[in-house]
């Protein structure tokens, strides 16, 4: 880590914008000389309006670009110090040069986080606001976008704050029984004491529920196709990905290598993978084409399973069937235009899984995939989700939590007695610092450190 | 130079005796100034020692051999193990004492020992030469002390002012005359200083309050104690004293009506009073205008001591004028005909910030003085003793050119007291808790032994007869533990099993096991409850201690990343002004410190941490 990392003292500056052309381009100067360099910048001698969106241009030794500047001055602003933001047109070049001309200036080239490591520690947001700015620079789709913006706007912080000042209460009221023994009051009731502990635990649990979700989201997803040879899997593929991306032939054991694409399905980001159909082989590179195709299943988050309907389910249809049950999956049954020898009803080997039936070859029923394929991976109806967690580091934490709280909860009426207040609130006081962990509010140096190297330049 | 002190100790109270006891102990010649050779560890307000988190002190002070443990031992007049019905963590023993007999005690104790000499005289100006103390002068011409250490406990004394009512007197306690020219001394050094305030209840004549009517008609119930007492010390081997009672009653619709219509008068509401006072520990005043949705509260009568005719009136602490606290008390139900000795009364009194302190509880200013005791900013008994050890023992070992002895926060509340007082500073009057106990598991009475008798012997305090006994009990509970091991038992569902594997379980207690003779244990007469407790909880509660001791490593792994002693806050870039000036005024030696001083945020640590990371740039010119 560069030794001027922690320094808030001096003014930065970065391309707060993605790399490469676009219209616009946007600048950012924090710090406590950000308004005088961009009056340098400017040519202007009169102070910038704040947060007032000024046109001027960029001057050095010529006329450089036309740009819009607005001053936010500090602590009101994104970083708590004076911040300058230049929006100029698009190009690298021009962008480069600007930055060039404020480095001469006296600013200095942000690392990556900083800006947003320096509203972390002036106090303008907290650490899972922080991470969330990441995520949403990071983010390829639309939902993934949402969900970074909900943790942006502060919704994790409330739920979690709302769990926690219920454990803080438990804790108060527990740890007063404990120190003022004497003093005739009564603090805990026992019978309330279970039933807030499972309020709290719902709570917590139900956060945790989401979070598999929102990982999902965050981290896109891979889903594997797989399935005898011939059944239609590259033609499946195909179609998802919307392209000829997988040779198509009558013969069956065409495909060999794992084919990948990244596709945007309603707004959840997903990696499919066709594979090369399962069966015992002597061509040792199908056979390694079929090494590959299981291998790629065991670290799926989810698998289409294809099946022939038009002809009767044979002993490597079920073996594929059986083993292995993802618990995301679904059952894909193609060919219907050939016929439907068999009823998804009547075979056990199914295991109760969502089934489609379809032809690739027609389009009947092709409709259907998508909505099925949400609902099997569990996201199908995204917007409604109020609050999502979906970054590892939280869902470590919550998970941590829940175990002291499940801890706490049993020991309150263990049947052979309950165990002492004081080891009951050990668990408690654990599972409320893993809640702090979650905002930043006491994480140890180590795990800020980790969160803010990730950052890109200037956001 | 000869003719010097090793180590002056100022005030003779419950810091300052132990301070005294300690140096001397250690090797130093010991002057120990007070006012009065009357009032040696006195009790002003409550005649009793321990509580929660207090009786935790009283033991660890034991362990390390300190006095106050025997001393109530010796002087308690009933004794009550607070949280029986709780864990082995917070079981705290608490003991009325016979006030008059504990203080000649300590003072006998305290004669006996050679390195100690008793100066009467009211200390005046602190000398010092380039910020080094050289001795002390006594107020009205009584001369000049020199001494290399010097160790100031003079309590509520600096610019006490009492109130009872409208009327106020200059005073340090009832009946004893302030300490000016020496809280004078002590700001011209540019210590940050405060004010607080407490009270006291009124006194009552015990010849005056029908007991036993109270009792047969129901206001009173009876509280007797335990009946098989719990000692403070290590060294106890039973309780000598008979048994006294102690009454609990509750105030009434009467009380509450009197102190709301006289509520202006009292000092406490009506601006008279500017320090703070204990929340924890209200007057009557505050208990009734402050909750008033409470319907009553309690009152405890309690004996001074076997002999005494004064009854404390625990509870009714009040600085109201003489004539309403007299109404208050008649109106109280059983006592009509109580005739009131003393008034209740509040006292004000300067304290110096202890955030001004190091560890060793030496000022950061001045070298070799040492403060402890209510002039940090603290209240009660025990907390003070605790600091006076502490300080007795470093003003020695600073003498003797040995470091300072700390003790850290997963120790023993010793090091959290002391923690505390030096990272937060005081708002109010300090008081222990054993929330304030992040290792609150590992902390327990029955383990202060194991925890500090060792610290005690290598640093010289403990002698060899707690030492043996410390050695012996240790190989009981080794064997203790080897016989629970290869006991087996039958369950009551016909299964074999070890009493130790048995003992696993919550509903099985192994007093129930001893009593019923289906174990044999060595235990020690009078220590049978603890012996019995460590090894119980050791056993039963094996997997949340491991997880604590886990915790405590990883902090110290984590937290206890030194910051050097010189450090420049102010050079570390990216630190708001506010925090740069906690942490100078403080002066954190560890990260973990740093992150617990208040208004210090963890990112702010952690920009220190990344800071001492790397080898620290060349000051700027
Ligand atoms: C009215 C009152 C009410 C209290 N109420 C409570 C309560 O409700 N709960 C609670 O926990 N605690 C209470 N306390 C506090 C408790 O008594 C003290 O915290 C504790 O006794 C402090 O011990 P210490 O050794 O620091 O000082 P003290 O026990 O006060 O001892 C001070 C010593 O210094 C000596 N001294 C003072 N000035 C000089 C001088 N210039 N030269 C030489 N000697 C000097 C005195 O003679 C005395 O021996 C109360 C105290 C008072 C006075
Ligand atoms: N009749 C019919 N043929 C299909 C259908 N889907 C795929 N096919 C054909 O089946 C053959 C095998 O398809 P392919 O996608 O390569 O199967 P894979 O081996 O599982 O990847 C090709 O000739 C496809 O044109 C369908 O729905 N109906
Ligand atoms: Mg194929």
């Amino acid at each position: 880590m560069p030794s001027t990392f922690f320094s808030s003292s001096d003014t930065i500056v970065a391309i707060a914008t993605p790399p490469g052309r676009g219209a616009l381009g946007v600048i950012r100067l924090s710090g406590p000389d950000a308004h005088r360099i961009a009056g340098t910048l400017l040519g202007r001698s009169t102070p910038l309006e704040p947060r007032r969106a000024t046109f001027a241009r960029i001057r050095r030794s010529r006329s450089i670009d036309q740009v819009v500047a607005t001053f936010f001055p500090g602590p009101a602003s994104y970083t708590g110090q004076d911040l300058v933001e230049l929006g100029a047109h698009g190009s690298p070049i021009v962008l480069r040069q600007i930055i060039d001309a404020a480095v001469a200036a006296g600013a200095r080239l942000a690392e990556p986080g900083e800006f947003t490591l320096r509203a972390f520690l002036n106090g303008k947001i907290d650490l899972v606001q922080a991470e969330a700015v990441a995520d949403l620079i990071d983010s390829v789709t639309p939902l993934q976008a949402r969900a970074a913006f909900d943790q942006l706007e502060g919704t994790l912080t409330d739920a979690i704050s709302a769990i926690d000042a219920r454990l803080f209460d438990v804790i108060a009221r527990l740890e007063a029984s404990l120190d003022f023994p004497d003093e005739g009051y009564h603090f805990v009731d026992p019978g309330d004491l279970v039933r807030e502990l499972d309020r709290i635990l719902a709570d917590t649990r139900a956060l945790l529920r989401r979070a598999e979700t929102g990982r999902l989201i965050r981290e896109g997803l891979q889903v594997v196709i797989v399935g005898k040879p011939n059944v239609g899997k590259s033609t499946l593929f195909n179609t998802l990905a919307g392209a000829a991306r997988a040779i198509v032939t009558a013969q069956p054991g065409t495909t060999r290598d794992l084919l990948t694409e990244t596709i945007d399905l309603d707004g959840l980001k997903m990696t499919l993978v066709d594979t090369a159909g399962i069966r015992e082989t002597h061509n040792e590179v199908e056979r390694e084409g079929v090494l590959r195709a299981r291998r790629a299943q065991d670290v799926a988050d989810a698998r289409i399973l294809v099946l022939d309907g038009s002809e009767p389910l044979d002993a490597e249809d079920v073996a594929i069937l059986l083993n292995d049950q993802n618990s995301r999956d679904l059952c894909v049954v193609n060919k219907v235009d050939v016929g439907s020898a068999w009823r998804a009803a009547d075979v056990p080997a199914l295991l109760g899984r969502p089934v489609v039936m379809m032809s690739l070859r027609t389009g009947e029923g092709v409709d259907a995939l998508k909505p099925a394929l949400l609902q099997a991976l569990g996201v199908e109806a995204p917007e409604r989700d109020p609050v999502r967690v979906t970054n590892a580091r939280h869902i470590g934490l919550l998970t941590d939590c829940i175990e002291s709280l499940a801890r706490a909860r049993a020991a309150v009426d263990m049947s052979g007695g309950a165990i002492p207040e004081e080891f009951v609130l050990d668990d408690l006081h654990d599972a409320r610092e893993k809640l702090e962990q979650v905002r930043g509010r006491r994480a140890p140096d180590a795990v800020l450190q980790e969160i803010f190297s990730r950052f890109c330049i200037g956001k | 130079m000869s003719d010097d002190f090793d180590v002056i100790v100022i005030g003779a109270g419950h810091a300052g005796c132990e301070a005294a006891w300690a140096a001397a102990r250690l090797g130093s010649r010991v002057a120990l100034c007070s006012l009065s050779r009357d009032t040696v560890a006195h009790m002003p307000c409550n005649p009793a020692v321990g509580g929660t988190a207090k009786g935790h002190l009283v033991r660890e002070i034991d362990a390390l051999g300190g006095l106050m443990g025997e001393a109530i031992d010796a002087t308690g007049i009933q004794f009550k193990l607070l949280n029986r019905s709780r864990g082995p963590a917070v079981w705290s023993p608490r003991a009325q004492a016979d006030k008059r007999e504990y203080g000649r005690w300590v003072r006998a104790r305290l004669e006996t020992e050679p390195n100690i000499t008793w100066i009467c005289g009211k200390a005046g100006r602190i000398v010092i030469e380039s910020d080094r103390i050289r001795g002390i002068e006594l107020e009205e011409g009584g001369g000049f002390i020199p001494g290399r250490a010097l160790v100031i406990t003079t309590g509520t004394f600096l610019n006490g002012l009492i109130h009872i009512g409208p009327e106020t007197q200059p005073a340090g306690r009832a009946g004893e005359p302030p300490s000016r020219d020496l809280a004078e001394s002590l700001k011209s050094f540019g210590f940050r200083w405060g004010r607080l305030k407490t009270g006291t209840p009124p006194r009552l004549l015990r010849e005056s309050i029908d007991f036993d009517g109270g009792v047969s008609r129901g206001t009173f119930v009876e509280e007797r104690g335990d009946a098989e007492p719990v000692p403070f010390s290590f060294l106890t081997d039973a309780i000598a004293r008979e048994p006294t009672s102690c009454y609990l009653l509750y105030t009434n619709e009467a009380v509450r009506d009197l102190v709301r219509a006289h509520v202006g008068e009292s000092p406490l509401f009506n601006g008279q009073i500017k320090g703070i006072g204990p929340r924890y520990c209200p007057s009557l005043e505050d208990k009734i205008v402050r909750f008033p949705d409470r319907e009553r509260h309690q009152v405890y009568l309690e004996p001074e001591g076997v002999e005494s005719r004064e009854i404390y009136v625990n509870g009714c602490s009040m600085s109201l004028p003489r004539a309403v606290q007299e109404s208050i008390i008649r109106a109280l139900p059983g006592l009509a005909d109580a005739v009131v000795l003393r008034p209740g009364y509040a006292v004000e009194y300067d304290f110096i910030q202890p955030t001004e302190l190091r560890r060793s509880l030496e000022t950061k200013r001045i070298a070799g003085l040492f403060l402890a005791g209510q002039i940090n900013g603290t209240s009660g008994y025990e907390e003070a003793a605790g600091q006076g050890l502490m300080a007795g023992i470093n003003a020695a070992r600073l003498v003797r050119g040995e470091p300072a002895l700390g003790l850290g926060r997963d120790q023993a509340y010793l090091g959290i007291l002391i923690d505390e007082l030096i990272t937060k500073g005081c708002l109010e009057p300090y008081r222990m808790f054993t929330s304030r106990a992040e290792h609150r598991l590992l902390l327990r009475i029955d383990n202060a032994d194991l925890r500090l008798t060792p610290i005690g012997r290598s640093i010289g305090l403990v002698d060899d007869t707690r030492w043996s006994r410390f050695e012996a009990r240790q190989a009981r509970f080794a064997r203790n533990r080897e016989a629970l091991q290869s006991t087996a038992l039958r369950t009551p569902c016909g299964n074999r099993a070890s009493a130790l594997e048995w003992l696993r379980r919550p509903e099985v207690k192994l007093a129930d096991l001893y009593r019923d003779g289906q174990i044999a244990l060595e235990v020690q007469a009078g220590q049978e409850g603890l012996d019995l407790a460590s090894l119980e909880t050791t056993i039963k509660y094996e997997g949340y201690l491991r997880r604590q001791v886990a915790t405590v490593e990883r902090l110290r792994r984590e937290e206890g990343r030194r910051i050097p002693e010189a450090f420049a806050f102010a050079t570390v870039p990216g630190l708001s002004r506010e925090v740069i000036q906690r942490l100078s005024e403080v002066r954190p030696d560890t990260l973990g410190q740093a992150l617990r001083i208040p208004g210090v945020t963890p990112a702010a640590v952690a920009v220190i941490g990344a800071y001492l990371g790397r080898p620290m740039r060349p000051a700027a010119s």
